[in-house]
């Protein structure tokens, strides 16, 4: 509603004005004052969504102090603010939000991409299933700074450049927001690839060599680069660390006692003694049947010689002929841990909840079902935890390919 | 009609009021005749550190229930490990915990090293041990500037920013970044600590031993600190070991699990340092925990200065890094707590799997615990304390 008055103000004024004896150069004078007060007042919209907002924040703080070019108010709403600056990556989940903070700012507004993930997606172009782009296939953005995270001074620099921008603009209608994230993936390999064939043809031929031997011009004897020499490292032995309470051959020997269709993962020699000589920097890593998966854990975690009071983690691993989950147990008292492993049918995988044992268990299961696909019978919440509902498939599948999202690494 | 459209023909409105509930909640339908409603907090807000998203069943200002959202920045960094070499996965541990990105760093080379059997000479050591806990002060001083700011304190951010810097300024001469570090390399790291290293690390530390004192006179002995944080969100023992809470938040919470002492890396065995606990679990206890590690942490700087070694800054470096078929794991202690690396290989250059197991995704857990019964404004303090950082738990 206010938009559109301001709108309405800024596009009738001068129709009246101009057309005045003088009227133009009024209009232009109010312009250049009224530009140079909002170069010079920018407050800005605080979205910070990864390490970009550490620098961004460090440019508001001590040192860096961005008020003294008139940046300040820095607030999370976009009640007051003229500036987003886009910290950090920007994921399809928060991308309506985005639009959302975007369009709730009062115009004239800008938006500065700042670092790498909001110029481009970064770091994280290739192969990711949630990450936008860039920030300008939702916004349209005025100044980009590149970096990975970008230096205070860079960002202080890109706010001039926008001040600069502003100052010589004068005024714009900032609520046109185009289609851009429709646009489809640019291939910016072979486009660049394009570019250096086609300067590649456009460079001059060489000149003949007989304008060498006469000593013309091109008889320069051009100094070698130099390329400093490559450092040697000898090898180093690996330095013993303190031994755990419990080495691993005692704790194999334990559980095989209670369990005995226990295996050890990877390895053809099942003995004790084998598995001591493996020595303590081995992950004690042991294969366990479905029907007596919950119950391993149940006892390692009620073992008063065990004692493994701690979830790490419990996560999957994608196989061509099955799924495998993956529980991993730490002791916090004595400082080992065993990672316990459950193969699982690929069409249909389903496999009991931890939750009863550990709370921590609850997200990491709904993380697993978000990313695999699998099933955990009697959890209390199984949802997804990270995507969408509508996300369509499990991203950390090997078979998972959505080409609308990823965009593969061409080396 | 979709699936939304449907959820909303089912929600049966009485007096104007849907009856159904958002998702998540323990209660499947709301009760009749209450004033419970439910509030939507995040992900742009300024007092959950990020995009974090939190959405809270209250009654009047009382909070009944939290549940939080999470994945409004989550990456797939999992999968994009998945492609890319050992040596490449380094720069994107960086962006997990990216106030803790040397001892990320470091918890993949840990594992690489394992796997490979690849040693660490003794300036190596050092310098990871030094650098590690400088990040830690570092990323101590920046929570203790935001859980001012949150507080409604100001003047915290700005003393807490002052100091850091300088920090910032040791890892920016070594390795030219001041947040993505990216330093660390399987068997020691990729370039030698400058000569100035040792004198400016001195300088730190004479100026942090003032400095955190007065950074008690400042925060911690204010009245209204010890109103807004004494016997908020008190977080017991047991329910802290079941979620798998770690770091600062379990040690609140009178568990002495510090990885650095259960589990040694690098040579942590060789230092003598305190492990801070506290005794009621709040969050006036983190507080005082991470206060204290501060302490501990130039204690260990200090040592390490002292006997800082020469000789080669790391042992041999290979063409490629391929980790042999099997399973691996590393944990290292980070300035949030337990970040455990875990590695399934298959003998090629690339990582078949390659699991982080975040120490922030396993405090937020706890969330839930915490606010209970607690008012929304005592929220913003709880979530400073549990100091969570929201790429570390979407990773």
């Amino acid at each position: 509603m206010g938009m559109r008055h301001i709108g309405y103000a800024t596009r009738t004024i001068p129709k009246f004005l101009d057309p005045l004896p003088g009227g133009a150069k009024l209009v232009d004078a109010i312009e250049f004052v009224v530009a140079w007060a909002r170069a010079n007042s920018l407050w800005p919209l605080i979205y910070g969504t990864a390490c970009c907002a550490m620098e961004m924040m460090s440019t508001g703080s001590s040192r860096h102090d961005w008020a003294r070019f008139g940046v300040e108010v820095a607030r999370a709403t976009p009640r007051q603010a003229d500036l987003i600056v886009l910290a950090g990556t920007i994921v399809e989940k928060m991308g309506s939000r985005l639009v959302t903070l975007y369009e709730q700012m009062p115009g004239p507004k800008y938006v500065i991409a700042m670092g790498s993930c909001a110029i481009s997606g970064g770091p994280f172009y290739y192969d990711s299933y949630s990450v936008i782009k860039g920030g300008d296939r939702l916004i349209p953005v005025d100044v980009y700074i590149p970096g990975c995270p970008p230096r205070p001074e860079a960002l202080l620099y890109g706010i001039m450049q926008l001040q600069e921008k502003i100052r010589t603009e004068g005024r714009r209608n900032p609520w046109k927001i185009g289609t851009l994230n429709q646009a489809p993936f640019g291939d910016p390999l072979a486009e660049a690839k394009k570019m250096w064939a086609d300067l590649e043809k456009s460079r001059p031929a060489a000149p003949p060599a007989a304008a060498d031997a006469a000593g013309g011009n091109g008889a320069i004897d051009r100094p070698k680069p130099k390329r400093p020499a490559t450092e040697q490292f000898a090898e180093v032995a690996r330095s013993p660390l303190p031994a755990p309470l419990l080495d691993n051959g005692t704790i194999y020997a334990y559980i095989i006692e209670n369990f005995p269709e226990i295996t050890l993962t990877r390895q053809s020699e099942q003995t004790v003694e084998q598995v001591r000589a493996l020595g303590q920097e081995y992950l004690l890593d042991l294969t366990v049947p479905l029907r007596r998966y919950v119950e391993l854990v149940g006892f390692l975690k009620d073992s008063e010689l065990l004692d493994m009071n701690f979830l790490l983690h419990v996560t999957a691993v994608d196989r061509p002929d099955r799924f495998e989950v993956l529980a991993h147990l730490f002791s916090a008292n004595q400082g080992h841990n065993i990672l316990i492993r459950c193969a699982l049918d690929r069409q249909q995988p389903e496999i009991p909840s931890l939750s009863p044992l550990f709370a921590g268990a609850i997200w990491h299961e709904r993380e697993v079902f978000d990313l695999f696909g699998i099933r955990f019978s009697n959890h209390p919440d199984l949802r997804r935890l990270f995507l969408e509902d509508n996300f369509p498939g499990h991203p950390l599948r090997k078979d998972f390919d959505d080409p609308s999202r990823v965009v593969r690494r061409p080396y | 009609m979709t699936e939304q459209q449907a959820g909303l023909a089912d929600d049966i409105l009485e007096n104007g009021v849907a009856m159904t509930v958002p998702p998540g909640f323990s209660i499947d339908r709301r009760e009749r005749h209450t004033d419970e409603y439910f509030l939507n907090m995040g992900p742009q807000h300024p007092s959950t550190h990020g995009v974090l998203r939190l959405m809270l069943r209250m009654d009047g200002e009382n909070v009944l229930e939290v549940v939080p959202h999470l994945g409004y920045i989550h990456r797939g960094l999992e999968k994009i490990g998945e492609n890319q070499t050992y040596l490449q996965n380094i720069h994107l541990t960086d962006r997990l915990d990216y106030l803790s990105s040397h001892m990320n760093n470091l918890a993949l080379c840990l594992a690489i090293e394992k796997a490979m059997g690849i040693g660490v000479p003794e300036r190596a050591e050092y310098i990871r041990v030094m650098v590690c806990e400088l990040q830690r002060i570092q990323s101590h001083l920046l929570w203790w500037g935001v859980l001012g700011m949150d507080l409604g304190a100001i003047t915290s951010f700005l003393y807490g920013f002052k100091e850091r810097e300088m920090i910032t300024d040791i890892f920016e001469e070594m390795c030219g970044a001041r947040l993505t570090m990216n330093f660390f390399r399987p068997g020691g790291s990729f370039a030698d600590v400058p000569d100035t290293f040792i004198p400016r690390v001195r300088a730190v530390i004479e100026k942090m031993k003032t400095a955190i004192d007065e950074y008690d006179t400042l925060l911690t002995n204010n009245v209204i600190m010890h109103l807004r944080t004494k016997g908020i969100g008190v977080l017991p023992a047991k329910t802290a070991l079941a979620h798998g809470c770690s770091g600062p938040v379990l040690r609140g919470s009178g568990v002495a699990l510090d990885v650095r002492r259960s589990d040694p890396y690098s040579i942590y065995h060789r230092f003598s340092f305190d492990i801070p606990v506290g005794t009621v679990g709040d969050c006036f206890d983190r507080y005082k925990v991470r206060m204290e590690e501060m302490r501990q942490s130039l204690r260990i700087l200090e040592a390490a200065a002292a006997s800082f070694p020469g000789g080669p800054y790391r042992s041999k470096k290979y063409a490629s890094y391929n980790l042999p078929a099997g399973s691996y794991y590393s944990q290292v202690e980070t300035a949030r707590g337990l970040l455990g690396v875990y590695i399934e290989a298959d003998g090629g250059p690339k990582p078949h799997r390659i699991k982080y197991r975040s120490p922030s995704f396993a405090n937020l857990s706890a969330l839930n615990d915490l606010a209970v019964g607690h008012k929304l404004a005592d929220l913003v303090p709880i979530i400073a304390t549990l100091d969570v950082l929201i790429p570390d738990i979407d990773r």
